[in-house]
């Protein structure tokens, strides 16, 4: 049972404000008919029970479509057909076929899951910006049919006289069975954002290149949540033809997207409930001001989502959250100009989510106490290599027009070995690293790994072989933490993103945190990850790459822009992990102390062939090496 | 299909891409320089109509109005372009793209709301100049003097347009700023003024299209978006960024749509013709028949 009660504050908080926002809901009839007794020659208090019920599915629109604005990144302005094809799937099963209304109800996500996977499918093909222009026109297409269809939809007349059977009408009835319809959708979609489901597509939302390269297919992961979003939005279209007993086509119309654009960005993407806390004062809003004065409150409403774009990203929702950080600020910048820095560090992660101000304390007080421990220098030697080779390459060539830039290398790496290639600039290296681990195809020769060939292999399955590679470009999931980049990575990687149930947070957490606490990461795990030190976003993909199981590690200029201290520091944590974790290191480097430093075997690559190969002393005393290589670092040296 | 209606519908259909051309033109061009997509493309279209009904009907008069509008509702439209580019895309530039498409998707609720609220919701008309009425006799029909002045325009702005971009200093950093935008800032060019340079051009471009199509249909607060839709179409068929792209597009949709209501049954779903052409073009080109897919 504990399980299912919050673990912090935060959550307590947010849990009161539910319980407390869900009693409202069920006793705001009661509250209307208070309301009507008090001031009963007030017409608009018969009208409390109706708004309420178009807040709730307004509420329930907007929700589904942050599943794709705040959750997956995607912006799409077809939301409004989806949800007028709800209404019209309601409205036409009622009156075409004479079927029951909570029928057409339940109809109404299914018909409008099919129409958001086949638009999806079209609009998908593109990606980003041509994808919203994409949603548009679709948008637009739906509403031209709905409009153009007289025989089936009613044209522009739409329709409307809808049989619902007394009981249902009542205005309390319907606003309960709203309620309820509504409250079920919340369920199930809090229960996809937190699935490995949701994982994938806060991954995505972060950084889609990097999402792919642990394994997810983003289209695949865009399309489903694209079709989930339509099936609720088809709900709250569903809902609304309902309880106002009509569908007409500028339901479907682009200007209708305002709506969940509006309510979404003042409720705050950020949040699950955000957009119903949005729905509520949208409805409000469109009473007050929308019903006597229309053209004004359009021009509120954009003024609404400049502001959020502005100034507030979070929505208005978090605009007391902005106002404590900056106090935060203020008060962090007063403690630094203490001397007692060392204690901040965890005094700023004990406090755990208040995410800027704990990391500049934290900052500080980590530089002070890395400078203040004895460098723990790496000692132990990795154990010699047993002489089993893991990539073989033999005879590999790629040419760019008439440049050859690898041009016949043959290569073997030893399991267990910590192998370096080096060489002067336009020698090649990076072209072979492409080359093994798919990034470009060669024009002949082979790659064996692992006794395997995977010569042209796509990049994904190179991964899935066991060949992690580190970025040139530090690569990583900026706002989630520290703990989720690696849990997610592993998630999409061994395939459980495809689940919509379970948490993703309490799945592999203890062997992200004992991995992270391998990697010196252990005290950053509940921090974003963006706002490690560059060096640390290294760790970080460092960690990524064997979690994703990775045998043979390629890194291409792992120091590059790292200060000498960093430097230092990143490659003992290489060497450590690499032993610990008996993995094969295969790496290109420009600073020669890293690479006499941390090599076992070196290759001396030049214009694109190998100029020598041996161990650091007989690289070092090679005359070749010396005249078309060192010999020019030690003259500049 | 007669040989003599085939080239009066091809002709209507021309006319139809002239005024797509010259607005997706502006859309594409900022598109390309600044990765930005303007929803407010449209907005500035229908603004620039209602300047030059106001111009025409309260002003100057037909004969003088219109090319009086020609000139001022661009105008005016490229310094409300400056205003948004300074005031609304500086600061999101470089944040999610998302945020981009949120401001300026604000930003035509405000102008629908702002020209309803001045201009009132009744759909309003303008004439140009008498001597752009009247026929050319083609094939024993008489087509719309005014069609062929569209035509003519279109023309010109693209020529002007491949000139300023291939022969100036000014379209050399567009050009610039197309292919490398890191390269260009490395390389001294101011680029937020360039940036906002591009921004007019475009947003001129909208509003000139704006004033040419009112006299054949009207001026309504509907219209931007229909125009918004169109130039999505348009570019979407010939890649953003691309002029011949934005030519290319707008002849085809132009075509599509004048075929498309040439006979009662198939008029409804002209534009669902439309969307017909951009799923082909997009199953097999995604990224359109003369853009670059994004990075």
């Amino acid at each position: 049972m504990s399980r299912f009660l919050p673990a912090t504050r935060a959550g307590w908080v947010r849990l009161g404000l539910v319980a407390a926002s869900s009693l409202v809901l069920l006793l705001l009839p009661l509250l209307a008919s208070l309301h009507e007794w008090i001031d009963p020659d007030n017409a608009s208090a018969r009208y409390d029970v109706i708004l309420g019920t178009e807040a709730v599915v307004l509420g329930l629109w907007a929700v589904s479509f942050n599943l794709m604005l705040g959750y997956t990144g995607m912006v799409s302005f077809a939301h409004a057909a989806y949800y007028g094809v709800g209404a019209y799937t309601v409205a036409l099963y009622n009156t075409r076929f004479h079927g029951h209304i909570l029928v057409g109800l339940a109809l109404a996500p299914l018909i409008t899951g099919a129409f958001g996977l086949v638009t999806g499918l079209v609009a998908l093909r593109a990606a980003r910006l041509y994808f919203s222009l994409l949603t548009l026109a679709i948008s637009q297409l739906l509403f031209v049919i709905a409009f153009e269809w007289y025989d089936f939809t009613g044209g522009d007349n739409g329709v409307h006289n809808l049989q619902i059977p007394d009981d249902i009408l009542q205005p309390r009835t319907l606003y309960y069975i709203t309620v309820a319809v509504v409250a079920g959708c919340l369920a199930l979609m809090y229960g996809l954002i937190r699935s490995p489901l949701g994982a994938a597509l806060m991954a995505i939302r972060e950084n889609r290149q990097r999402a792919s390269s642990v394994g997810l297919n983003v289209k695949a992961y865009e399309l489903a949540v694209f079709t989930i979003a339509a099936a609720f939005a088809g709900v709250a279209g569903g809902l609304y033809a309902m309880y106002d007993q009509q569908a007409f086509p500028l339901l479907l119309y682009w200007s209708a997207n305002a709506q969940p654009i509006v309510i979404t960005l003042l409720g705050g993407t950020g949040t699950f409930l955000g957009p119903v806390v949005g729905a509520v004062i949208f409805t409000w809003m469109s009473v007050s001001i929308g019903r006597s004065f229309p053209y004004q409150f359009d021009i509120v409403l954009g003024a609404i989502v400049l502001a959020v774009v502005l100034i507030a990203p979070g929505g208005f929702v978090s605009i007391p959250e902005i106002f404590i950080r900056l106090r935060a600020r203020f008060r962090t910048a007063e403690r630094i100009s203490r001397p007692e820095l060392a204690g901040l560090g965890g005094a700023a992660s004990s406090r755990g989510e208040s995410a800027g101000d704990a990391i500049a304390a934290l900052d500080v007080a980590r530089v002070v106490a890395v400078e203040a421990a004895s460098p723990e220098v790496f000692q132990a030697e990795p154990p010699p290599s047993d002489g089993q080779v893991l990539l073989k390459l033999d005879q590999l060539s790629r040419y760019f027009g008439g440049l050859r830039a690898v041009d016949g290398v043959s290569l073997e790496v030893r399991r267990g070995d910590l192998h370096a290639i080096i060489g002067p600039n336009g020698a090649g290296k990076s072209t072979l690293f492409n080359l093994v681990t798919g990034r470009l195809k060669p024009n002949a020769g082979r790659v064996w790994f692992d006794g395997k060939d995977i010569t042209g292999k796509a990049a994904h399955a190179v991964a899935r072989a066991g060949i992690g590679r580190a970025f040139q470009i530090t690569n990583i999931f900026p706002k989630l933490s520290v703990r989720q980049n690696l849990q997610y990575s592993m998630l999409a990687f061994r395939g459980i993103t495809v689940r919509p149930w379970g948490i993703a947070d309490r799945i592999f957490r203890q062997e992200a945190l004992d991995l992270l606490e391998s990697v010196g990461l252990g005290k950053y795990a509940d921090l974003p990850a963006g706002q490690l030190s560059h060096g640390d976003q290294r760790a970080l993909e460092l960690a990524i790459s064997i979690a994703l199981g990775s045998k043979l590690l390629l890194l291409d200029e792992p120091t590059a822009g790292m200060s000498p201290y960093e430097t230092q520091k990143a490659m003992e944590l290489v060497r450590r992990v690499v032993t610990e974790k008996k993995l094969t290191l295969l790496f290109c480097e420009h600073d020669m102390d890293v690479v006499f430093g941390t090599a076992r075997r070196v290759t001396v690559m030049h214009l694109g062939e190998v100029l020598a190969e041996g161990s650091p002393a007989e690289i070092r005393s090679n005359p070749d090496v010396r005249r078309v290589y060192l010999g020019e670092l030690e003259e500049t040296a | 299909m007669a040989l003599d209606s085939l080239v009066l519908f091809t002709l209507a259909g021309l006319s139809l891409a002239a005024v797509y051309f010259i607005v997706t033109a502006g859309l594409s061009l900022v598109f390309g320089a600044l990765r930005v997509i303007n929803m407010a493309h449209g907005s500035l279209y229908m603004l620039a109509a209602f300047v030059a009904w106001f111009v025409v009907a309260k002003v100057a008069g037909a004969e003088f109005g219109f090319w009086g509008a020609l000139l001022a509702a661009p105008l005016f439209t490229a310094l409300i372009g400056a205003l948004i580019e300074i005031l609304v895309l500086r600061p999101v530039y470089g944040r999610e793209h998302l945020l981009q498409l949120l401001g300026t998707y604000a930003l035509t609720l405000v102008f629908a709301g702002a020209v309803r609220l001045v201009f009132g919701p009744d759909v309003r008309s303008y004439s140009a100049p008498g001597f752009l009425y009247g026929g050319v006799p083609v094939m024993g029909h008489s087509f719309a003097r005014y069609n062929l002045f569209l035509m003519a325009v279109a023309v010109v702005i693209a020529t002007t347009l491949y000139l300023v971009l291939t022969r100036t200093g000014l379209g050399r950093n567009i050009r610039a700023a197309i292919s490398d935008p890191e390269l260009l800032a490395a390389s001294g060019v101011d680029v937020p003024r360039l940036f906002t340079t591009v921004f007019m051009i475009g947003t001129g471009l909208a509003g000139l299209g704006g004033v040419l199509v009112a006299p054949i249909g009207s001026v309504d607060p509907g219209m931007d978006a229909n125009a918004l839709i169109n130039a999505f179409a348009v570019s979407v068929i010939g890649g953003l960024g691309s002029l011949v792209g934005s030519f290319v597009g707008a002849v085809i949709v132009g075509l599509v749509l004048s075929f498309g209501s040439a006979n009662s049954y198939t008029a409804p779903w002209a534009t669902a013709f439309v969307f017909a052409a951009m799923a082909i073009v997009l199953t097999l080109r995604p990224w359109g028949l003369f853009g670059r897919p994004e990075q």
